[in-house]
């Protein structure tokens, strides 16, 4: 792949390493050398050692395998620095300093000097501009950010615009007790942008879900173009919905804005959006835990009212559809619970009940249903229906959410036995609904490729 | 009909003239009303006659946009009933043109039944980055107060074109509300369908605006149309 030198590197330079704590050249060192791969501090005013690696003058004077450059110093020399990684066969380098394309005309100057040393070497450029990007289960932390150590593996890979959305969004994913495969900030996109990065973790074993964060490209036809060849599933957030057209002639020009045309254009092109940080990593994890939803019908079962009346509500507004189990299912579950609240969908139990697994997978198992939602509190003697659950989804075929309350000490082991079962979890009935409501968009926006797929087979 | 994009371009021009416009979009299959353009106020008088009355008199000039605006209302006017008031109109913007020292013409127009259906946008613009792009929207005050339009990416099918017309706020009101007729939703699609594909083939164009596109219950007709050009070094 192209862009293993970036993010599969055999070596790492820090250039502009430190050894005084606080500067970016010292913390990026220390995230650096978390990696298993030989990591060379360059300073050509540095002497001795830096976390017990001897500094290097220059990186064309590195004695050993190196792919990636970190470029920690300010950015004015910049491009020097790229010149120099191309004639020692660096592929790769993450430029964290600003100060070119988004500060004005000189700096887009320096950054046309910079790509023009970055082509003529050959070197792929994280941004200028970024926080850098993170690959968890190689201990990768090409970043001078701290605390990045805590952001564990996942299956969801984030590819942001901006570094600070990037940050956002996998310390999201921390919080959440969940992790990421990648965390990348594109900054400036020098010369590595959505459309690289995309194609990377689209073949990338690790990643099963791919979220981005899109404040404006000049090439977004491609954008969309690449998202639409991505066989991983991909889901957007594009700011700047209050933003107007800047055209000027007619009324088309002034009512075209670039939000709508994102939000049409993803629509188009298969991506389901979001509308913050939280949805996107939500809609991520449930887009890379389940299998891939076949249709916008969902089958809701919930043991309390009130939170699955605010679920059908959402599930809606989404654009869910929610159809009547077929006969045969709505006799199971009043087989498994004579008497129950209520049986077409959604189906209420009125209460957890040790019974409440054997509906889940009666509602599941009915063809009316693509996908279905779970809403229930935790009951401390009850637990969770995970035995019941296990291999569900992949028996399946279909995706199966679980949505829930409770005290988050008890929780949390409960929620990860849940996940384990790849059935993505959710604290609150409306993020299980938006969650949901993500994987419909996803059915509904790419609805002929199985029917593609079969006419092929048909044809063999 | 693209000569009218090449002549314009040829000559710096960076919009058509409106009855241009209407005659490139008729050719693309898109109903326009009757019409004929004029330089006097007598040949003004015989066009209306041919056409039957009443007419509507507007401005044709390259450098007038927003015909509604120019010259104190002397622009457009509506529902114009005999010889003397086609005369009187057709004087007022050639007099007003000269005063303001720009080339103009008289564009003699069928009026219409405009109460007979109702009044959508439709438009596309050539983005930088997204390329060919289309919109529908509700005409009139819907669109410019509730701003109540949807957009796709040129080109569109039948089917996205007309799943464009029901994502309107409004889209009801095109199935006929309190009484009044049902407007024709497949031929409005049509329109955007147009539009999206002609923007995709005149790589010249960067803006098309049909505004307003009456909808009726058998039909839509142009009756005002704009077409931007590009001029070379911004269409690569």
């Amino acid at each position: 792949m192209a862009l293993d030198s970036l993010f599969d590197p055999d070596g790492v330079a820090v250039v502009g390493a430190s050894a005084t704590e606080g500067k970016i050249g010292y913390e990026a060192m220390q995230n650096a050398i978390a990696y298993d791969a030989p990591i060379y501090p360059v300073n050509p005013s540095g002497s001795g050692t830096v976390f017990g690696r001897e500094f290097v003058s220059s990186v064309t004077e590195i004695d050993g395998p190196v792919d990636l450059a970190l470029s920690c110093v300010p950015g004015p020399v910049v491009p020097d620095v790229i010149e120099d990684c191309g004639r020692a066969g660096i592929g790769a380098a993450v430029i964290f300093s600003g100060g070119f394309a988004e500060a004005g005309e000189e700096g887009e100057q320096l950054q046309r000097r910079l790509v023009e040393a970055a082509d003529d070497g050959n070197v792929h450029l994280l941004g200028p501009n970024t926080s850098g990007f993170l690959r968890p289960a190689e201990d990768l932390h090409a970043t001078f950010a701290t605390g990045t150590e805590d952001i564990r593996s996942g299956n969801v890979a984030i590819i942001a615009q901006s570094g600070g959305i990037a940050f956002a969004t996998a310390f999201r994913a921390e919080n959440e007790g969940r992790g990421v495969s990648a965390m990348v900030g594109l900054g400036n996109s020098a010369n590595v942008g959505f459309q690289e990065a995309i194609d990377f973790f689209d073949t990338d074993d690790q990643t099963d879900s791919i979220v981005l964060h899109v404040e404006g490209t000049n090439d977004a036809r491609g954008l969309l173009e690449t998202c639409q060849s991505a066989s991983t599933p991909v889901v957007a957030y594009n700011v700047g919905e209050q933003d107007v057209g800047d055209f000027a002639e007619s009324h088309t020009g002034s009512l075209t804005g670039d939000h709508e045309l994102y939000e049409a254009g993803f629509a188009q092109y298969g991506v389901p959006t979001v509308r913050s940080v939280a949805e996107l990593y939500d809609a991520g994890t449930a887009l890379a835990d389940c299998p891939r939803p076949s249709g916008p019908n969902v089958g809701v079962v919930t043991a309390q009212a009130g939170p699955g009346i605010a679920i059908t509500d959402r599930l809606k507004a989404d654009g869910a559809t929610l159809p009547s189990l077929s006969d045969e299912t709505q006799a199971v579950v009043e087989e498994i619970l004579p008497g129950i609240t209520f049986s077409a969908n959604p189906v209420d139990t009125g209460r957890p009940m040790p019974e409440f697994g054997d509906v889940v997978e009666a509602v599941a198992r009915d063809e009316n249903v693509d996908i279905v939602l779970v809403y229930e509190l935790f009951e401390e003697g009850l637990g969770f229906p995970t035995e019941t659950l296990e291999g569900l989804p992949e028996a399946t075929g279909k995706p199966i959410v679980f949505a829930t309350g409770g005290a988050r000490a008890a929780l949390e082991p409960e929620l990860e036995k849940m996940t384990e079962c790849d059935i993505p979890t959710y604290t609150t009935p409306e993020r299980g609904a938006d969650a949901v409501g993500a994987l419909v968009n996803y059915a509904k926006r790419n609805p002929l490729a199985d029917a593609v797929e079969s006419e092929v087979n048909t044809d063999d | 009909m693209t000569d009218h994009i090449e002549t314009a371009t040829s000559t710096g021009r960076t919009t058509l003239t409106e009855s241009e416009a209407k005659e490139v979009l008729a050719t693309h299959g898109i109903d326009v009303p009757d019409g004929e353009t004029v330089r006097s106020p007598e040949a003004a008088t015989d066009a209306a006659r041919r056409l039957g009355y009443p007419v509507v008199v507007k401005i044709e000039s390259p450098s007038v946009q927003h015909k509604s605006d120019w010259g104190d209302g002397a622009g457009v006017v509506l529902g114009v009933a005999d010889d003397d008031a086609v005369a009187d109109a057709a004087r007022e913007i050639f007099e007003t043109a000269d005063r303001q020292g720009i080339d103009a013409a008289v564009r003699v127009e069928s009026a219409l039944e405009v109460d007979a259906g109702i009044e959508v946008i439709v438009g596309g613009t050539r983005d930088p980055s997204f390329g060919p792009t289309v919109l529908v929207g509700l005409g009139g005050v819907a669109v410019e107060v509730l701003q109540d339009t949807s957009h796709r990416l040129a080109p569109v099918t039948e089917e996205q074109a007309l799943e464009m017309t029901h994502e309107l706020e409004a889209s009801e009101l095109l199935d006929g509300y309190r009484g009044e007729p049902a407007v024709d939703r497949e031929a409005i699609a049509a329109a955007i369908q147009t539009v999206s594909e002609f923007l995709v083939e005149e790589s010249e164009v960067s803006e098309v605006e049909i505004n307003p596109l009456l909808a009726r219950s058998e039909d839509v007709l142009a009756l005002d149309a704009l077409i931007a050009l590009a001029p070379d070094d911004e269409s690569d």
